[in-house]
């Protein structure tokens, strides 16, 4: 049995308080500091300790082997605020022991935008990878573990080799999650998938007390592992799990420390980066023809596009697309692209009921989602009026000049 | 206006990470041990806040089909000693009484409604009014001189005719069978108070708005000490939000264990047609008194108008206020968008709600606001200053700083130029202001009465 650990490293630049008093004002969208201040804490809480203890794994379990997914916004905060957590990265990938994983440079909501805008955001990824750390991914994932047909064939357009995806039972059709698979739309790419019963264990339940599993040691955890049916099994979790979701006094760090060595003495599991598993032969093909992420329980995207605020936020920044190619400004370009960040859509979910809302106000950074849509709005008028102030004449599209 | 006075201090000013101030809970609470606990003077601040932890009350529960408890089926006498009483009333005091009276008689209990009013009064079943200058039993001859009576309350010495109604409360005759008096404000505590010694039943006393909150932090001593002697001598004081409890306590001395918040409510309406207006409308309504800082709103509205020519701001309301914050709108250059409607009836007001697009409540302080809690009702999305009390129970709006003028600004002219926002709000406002309502509030209610009642059986 192959464990499939894959750890995800992301932190949006959250946008600042923009008024719409500040339309035209010239101030910056990003807090740039709020952003690395917050940063510095996760850093401290999360980032260090787990890398710490995941490079000591490495040392002490040679066939420890995990893989990685890092974005443009985590390197680019790491590279101001904590230069020291993008060194330990860099170490990890040398050592071998990790596999890299490609995405949206700008953990984006790309693949609803027409082409070439998901192409473009992917290979600015790629180029980042290999200058940060040498490195280069084989195995593609969209932002929230995005996944449907037409996604398979734009993984195989571009040459990767597999997708990650959750291991959803509407997909499976009664399946286990534990086998290679590929996708139906485009046969070579493969699919690897995520357990999301064994993920959520440690992502989730870890430090419930109200767990019927309450406490989970690496022992036990591992017996689940090796007790498990099938070729893989996919651990796909935030890296904020260790350290941050649950704080370390939950005793998280020490059960990420502890589960190589419980794993090295149960001969039934071998550890595989997602490079890896690309050996074990498909047993059959998934298919879904509509989006599905590991986001909330329904796994749609109804967490970043579930309500009438995010869809007219998503659809007023996509409409800007067009102008802002238009304007051909890169300035503009960037600054577009990083409104198109999932984060600032997630921000606007209006609290429903349940564990989903309890999750989406834990990850928010405003107050209310009407705070984080007006104030992602304001930023995107701002970022449109000098959109068209730029643009050549003729081609506003009859729209009206900034106030 | 002036920079935020230091003793107003905004209690829910600052980032959301800032601790909670201490809850106050309603309906009954574990933490009533009277006789263990020390007074009010002998505590330390640590005291305080370990106590006020026990008293957790996070947000008003969700709504169920209100079902008193069997030891509350017992039907009640209520003596209210009130003021104003609907269609005549100016704030939010004569509502609450009107709709206490509504549940209250509904759920099968007698009020007895003492006022110092003489009428006419919205009638309600199973409620008697009784004011000074009302024919005697059997007789034709007022009991006290119409002196009392409204008019000439607003006219002669306020002082006298307080102490008239408060004499006239305590020597009320015919009232043996009460169960409970319950007093509104401070116009009739010491009466109040007399009237429930003599009776031999509890005394609740129901607090809407503080005299330091009327008075912007500067009290007029004969009032406040009103206050102070009936929170003293209450068995029991409800306040209208968490905000104003805390107040009680700081301010006047209340003791938690004899404080619950019981919150105002709307009546639900069906949903108010929207009426079609070539004008979007930014409503500000209420009475014009500094509390209500109308300033606040017509300098945001001078920052929004000239980006939106075809946006109006109206003022609806009365009060001292009102010639000031005119020559204020034409200082600001903002004549020809605001307009002061003055006093509005009940009809107008639904329209003016039906109407809006925004509703603006820039209160100083706002012990309760109930304005803002029937605009939500009406579907219209609300700015409301953080400083009142309907922001404890409503998420779906924007509640900031009531001097932050730029923030005002900004939340108009988001509000007026995102339609999704507009929607979005209005219908979660709509959500929060329904979720509890009056029949649940009075529930709650008569929960006090009830366990000061199981109080005194258990003594005798």
């Amino acid at each position: 049995m192959k464990v499939v650990l894959y750890l995800h490293l992301h932190q949006p630049w959250r946008l600042a308080r923009f008024r719409y008093m500040d339309l035209g004002s010239g101030r910056p969208y990003i807090d740039r500091e709020r952003n690395l201040a917050i940063f510095r804490g996760i850093a401290e809480r999360a980032y260090r300790p787990a890398l710490d203890r995941l490079t000591a794994a490495t040392e002490a379990f040679p066939e420890f082997r995990f893989s990685l997914s890092i974005t443009g916004s985590f390197v680019e905060q790491a590279a101001a605020a904590a230069p020291d957590v993008l060194e330990r990265l860099q170490r990890l990938v040398r050592s071998g022991h990790v596999a890299l994983v490609g995405e949206t440079y700008y953990h984006s909501l790309a693949f609803l935008l027409p082409p070439p805008e998901l192409a473009e955001e992917v290979d600015r990824h790629a180029r980042m990878l290999a200058d940060q750390f040498g490195g280069h991914a084989k195995v593609l994932r969209m932002t929230e573990l995005a996944f449907s047909d037409d996604l398979a064939r734009f993984a195989e357009s571009r040459k990767y080799a597999a997708m990650l995806a959750e291991g959803w039972e509407g997909m499976l059709e009664g399946r286990s999650a534990n086998h290679m698979y590929c996708a139906a739309s485009a046969p070579t790419v493969r699919m690897l998938l995520r357990n999301y019963r064994l993920s959520d264990d440690i992502g989730f339940r870890f430090s419930s007390k109200e767990w019927s599993e309450y406490p989970l040691l690496a022992e036990k955890y591992v017996r689940w592992l090796g007790d498990s049916p099938g070729e893989m099994i996919g651990l796909f979790l935030d890296f904020e799990t260790f350290g941050e979701h649950h704080h370390a006094d939950t005793g998280i760090l020490d059960f990420l420390s502890a589960l190589p060595r419980a794993a090295s003495v149960d001969r039934r599991l071998s550890w595989a980066t997602v490079d890896d598993a690309l050996e074990l032969e498909p047993v059959g093909a998934v298919s879904s023809p509509v989006t599905v992420s590991w986001a909330d329980a329904k796994r749609d995207l109804g967490a970043w596009l579930g309500n009438d605020l995010q869809r007219s936020a998503f659809e007023a920044a996509k409409k800007l697309g067009t102008l802002v190619r238009a304007a051909g400004d890169p300035t503009l370009l960037e600054e577009w692209r990083w409104m198109l960040t999932s984060d600032h859509f997630y921000y606007m979910y209006v609290s429903g009921h349940g564990a989903d809302a309890d999750v989406h106000r834990y990850f928010s950074s405003y107050g209310t989602p009407y705070d984080a849509y007006a104030n992602y709005m304001n930023a995107l008028t701002d970022l449109r009026q000098r959109t068209v102030a730029c643009l050549p004449t003729g081609e506003s599209g009859g729209r009206s000049a900034p106030r | 206006m002036s920079a935020p006075r230091k003793e107003l201090d905004p209690v829910r000013k600052g980032p959301a990470k800032t601790p909670a101030p201490p809850p106050v809970a309603p309906g009954p609470v574990d933490g009533a041990r009277p006789d263990r606990a020390p007074s009010p003077a002998t505590r330390s601040p640590e005291e305080w806040e370990s106590l006020s932890k026990d008293l957790t009350w996070s947000r008003p529960p969700q709504r169920t089909a209100p079902t008193p408890d069997p030891a509350l089926a017992r039907r009640m006498h209520v003596v209210m000693v009130g003021w104003e009483f609907p269609p005549h009333h100016t704030g939010g005091l004569g509502v609450h009484c009107l709709e206490l009276c509504r549940e209250l008689t509904r759920m099968g209990h007698r009020v007895t409604f003492l006022t110092p009013f003489p009428g006419p009064f919205t009638p309600v079943a199973g409620v008697t009014f009784r004011h000074p200058g009302e024919p005697a039993a059997g007789g034709r001859v007022p009991e006290y001189p119409l002196a009392y009576a409204a008019g000439e309350l607003a006219r002669g010495s306020t002082a006298e005719a307080i102490e008239g109604y408060d004499a006239w409360v305590a020597s009320r005759e015919g009232l043996a069978d009460a169960s409970v008096v319950h007093v509104h404000d401070w116009f009739g505590t010491i009466g109040g108070a007399a009237l429930a010694r003599r009776l031999g039943c509890p005394m609740v006393l129901t607090i809407h708005s503080t005299e330091y909150d009327r008075s912007l932090g500067h009290p007029a001593e004969s009032l406040r000490s009103r206050e102070e002697y009936g929170i003293r001598q209450a068995d029991m004081t409800i306040a209208v939000s968490q905000h104003l409890a805390r107040q009680l306590i700081e301010r006047y001395g209340a003791r938690p264990e004899r404080l619950r918040v019981v919150y105002n409510a709307v009546r639900p309406t069906a949903r108010l047609e929207p009426v079609a207006s070539a004008n979007r409308t930014v409503l500000c309504l209420g009475r014009l008194t500094a509390t209500k800082n109308v300033d606040t709103f017509l300098r945001a509205a001078a920052r929004v108008a000239p980006a939106f020519p075809d946006a109006l701001f109206v003022v609806a309301g009365e009060g001292p206020e009102y010639p000031r914050l005119i020559d204020l709108a034409v200082h600001l250059g903002v004549g020809d968008q605001v307009l002061f409607l003055g006093h509005v009836t009940e009809e107008e007001r639904l329209s003016l709600l039906a109407s809006a697009s925004v509703f603006v409540l820039p209160s100083v302080v706002e012990p309760f606001g109930i304005a803002a809690l029937e605009a939500m009702a009406a579907g219209v999305p609300v700015i409301l200053s953080r400083t009142s009390g309907v922001a404890e129970i409503a998420s779906n709006v924007f509640a900031i700083d009531f001097w932050d003028v730029e923030e005002f600004a900004s939340r108009i002219a988001e509000l007026l130029v995102y339609p999704v926002l507009r929607g979005t709000m209005g219908e979660g406002g709509r959500a929060d202001a329904l979720r509890d309502g009056w029949a649940e509030r009075v529930v709650q209610t008569v929960g006090v009465y009830a366990e000061l009642l199981a109080k005194q059986r258990s003594r005798t």
